[in-house]
């Protein structure tokens, strides 16, 4: 095996969501919680067992609902698990939901200083590496312009252009690359093949194109679970005859 | 090296800390993530301020007329009203419509976060969401904004005071001990009323009742030693009286506060801060999940 250090670690973690029938119901429940239960639990995440060392390039598979985004929420610190043990080293960068900290009625100028500065730069930081984001980003004099006058895509470039200048440890993308166009999905994945050299990457997508060219090890999640891990080429093509048997069954997002 | 640990939902600070530790960890803790977050902080802030006014042509001149168009209006209203007695026995110098006009400054600040407070969380509920945003900055920003604001009708008064008895009290230098102290309070409050907003619409409904109610449980209108003795306790149990008089006897009446008031109103404060550090800290994950 591998002699890098563990990044990420998580042992038996699981994460349950509980979901009330109305608000009066959550109201009992914190006054008379101690005696009965007044909500269904919903299992998000049921014992996922993982080890991703420094320099691993791991892929997330799974269909939609079934717990990827909630693991890369708690690996990003955003939401705790319910239950098991986690360990993060090393500064995450998230490009979940891109652009979610963006104001409509601020410029891109400075929008960059404050997702930054969400992201933990210092304003100097940020102040330095503006015109090389600008550039990343390729929007032009738009960069100047309120938010609320991009598109879609430019949104997206901006977002990633603030990724990409955190200097992370770790860096997670959530099926974010496919509102962009050509060019610019290119030069992305041109930009993490670098990144994957010295740095860790977590990649959910539903391009198995995408996961074959940048990931060394893949992770199936089915349900909450870890299904199967291992090579890529493996657990794509388990994921895609299983995918392949299931149909789209509006069942299986049933909470209980 | 940043470094998260989470061992069954609660994050692991310290292996083998003491009793003493922790405690001392607790009271550190709200100070402590302000100065780490102290370059976000100053962000959001200043997009906050320049929001406030975004797309009116007058801008923060409105920050400066508000003040100074209410107090006109209370000079004009009660020229000729009751002259109120300072407990010393003098007579103001700047009669009632400063007397209430002081009053008005700190129910203000207060009012602001009570409105703005249980929605906080959700105004910024897609940071809280999808990042790693730390959300009990919010409490703290959103109070250094109105501080901006009530900054300004602070100066207005000060102003106003200087005018029409020529000098100012030595007893002003004071009040950035007075600032701090009902900021510790505000920010305490924004904790427990947005924790709260984050779970139910109704702490917004229940603050938009009781708040304007408060203004007539503290002393805005009136002195409150016209009250009689069991009324005067009922009203310093409201920690906003003992602000409202506290900041009447530095500025309009220039006399040192009684210090039995001060120290009840710091305990207040300091008990509100923490208070609502611990809540809002204890909900923390429950909020991330019910945005």
């Amino acid at each position: 095996m591998s002699s890098e250090p563990i990044v990420i670690s998580a042992k038996s973690l699981s994460k349950t969501y509980r979901l009330y029938e109305s608000p009066q119901q959550w109201v009992k429940q914190i006054f008379f919680g101690s005696f009965r239960n007044y909500y269904k639990s919903f299992w998000a995440l049921k014992d996922i067992n993982m080890e991703i060392r420094h320099g691993d390039n791991v892929a997330i598979l799974g269909r939609n609902g079934c717990g990827k985004s909630t693991l890369l929420q708690i690996i990003c610190g955003i939401i705790r698990p319910t239950k098991g043990e986690l360990w993060v080293n090393g500064r995450v960068a998230p490009v979940l939901a891109l652009g979610a900290t963006f104001d409509l009625e601020s410029t891109g100028r400075e929008n960059v200083l404050i997702g930054g500065a969400v992201m933990g730069l210092k304003r100097d930081d940020i102040l330095r590496k503006m015109e090389s984001s600008a550039e990343f980003a390729g929007i032009g004099d738009f960069m100047d312009q309120p938010i609320k006058h991009y598109s879609a895509g430019m949104r997206t470039r901006l977002a990633f252009a603030i990724c990409v200048h955190v200097e992370a440890d770790i860096f997670v993308v959530d099926e974010a690359l496919s509102v962009g166009d050509e060019a610019f999905q290119r030069k992305c994945l041109d930009w993490l093949d670098d990144f994957r050299a010295t740095g860790t990457l977590l990649f959910v997508s539903h391009s198995m194109d995408e996961v074959r060219r940048l990931c060394s090890k893949a992770i199936w999640i089915d349900n909450g679970k870890v299904r199967e891990k291992g090579l890529p080429d493996d657990v794509i093509k388990a994921y895609l005859a299983a995918a392949d048997g299931e149909p789209d069954d509006l069942r299986r997002f049933s909470a209980v | 090296m940043p470094l998260l640990h989470i061992r069954d939902g609660k994050i692991v600070h310290l292996r083998g800390a003491t009793t003493t530790a922790l405690m001392l960890r607790f009271f550190t803790a709200p100070f402590e993530s302000a100065w780490r977050h102290r370059d976000l902080i100053a962000a959001i802030l200043r997009r906050e301020l320049q929001e406030r006014f975004k797309g009116s042509i007058a801008g923060w001149i409105w920050a400066v007329f508000a003040p100074l168009l209410s107090l006109a209006t209370y000079t004009i209203a009660f020229s000729g009203a009751l002259q109120v007695q300072a407990r010393t026995g003098e007579g103001t110098k700047g009669g009632y419509a400063l007397f209430i006009f002081a009053g008005l400054v700190a129910f203000n600040f207060f009012t602001e976060m009570a409105y703005r407070a249980p929605s906080l969380l959700h105004e910024y509920s897609h940071f809280i969401k999808q990042t790693m945003f730390p959300a009990e900055m919010l409490a703290i920003i959103s109070t250094l904004r109105a501080a901006a604001y009530s900054a300004i009708a602070l100066v207005c008064l000060l102003i106003a005071q200087c005018i029409t008895s020529g000098t100012l009290s030595w007893t002003v230098l004071a009040l950035p001990l007075w600032f701090a102290a009902f900021l510790l309070f505000l920010i305490g409050l924004t904790w427990l009323l947005s924790a709260l907003g984050a779970f139910t619409r109704d702490a917004s409904y229940l603050m938009m009742t009781i708040a304007p109610l408060l203004m007539f449980m503290a002393p805005v209108f009136f002195p409150i030693d016209s009250l009689p003795e069991y009324g005067r306790l009922l009203m310093y149990a409201n920690p906003l009286t003992g602000f409202i008089d506290i900041l009447r006897d530095l500025v309009v009446f220039g006399v040192l506060p009684r210090w039995k008031v001060c120290l009840w109103t710091i305990f207040c404060s300091m008990v509100v801060f923490w208070l609502g550090y611990w809540f809002f800290d204890k909900q923390r994950d429950a909020i991330a999940d019910v945005l």
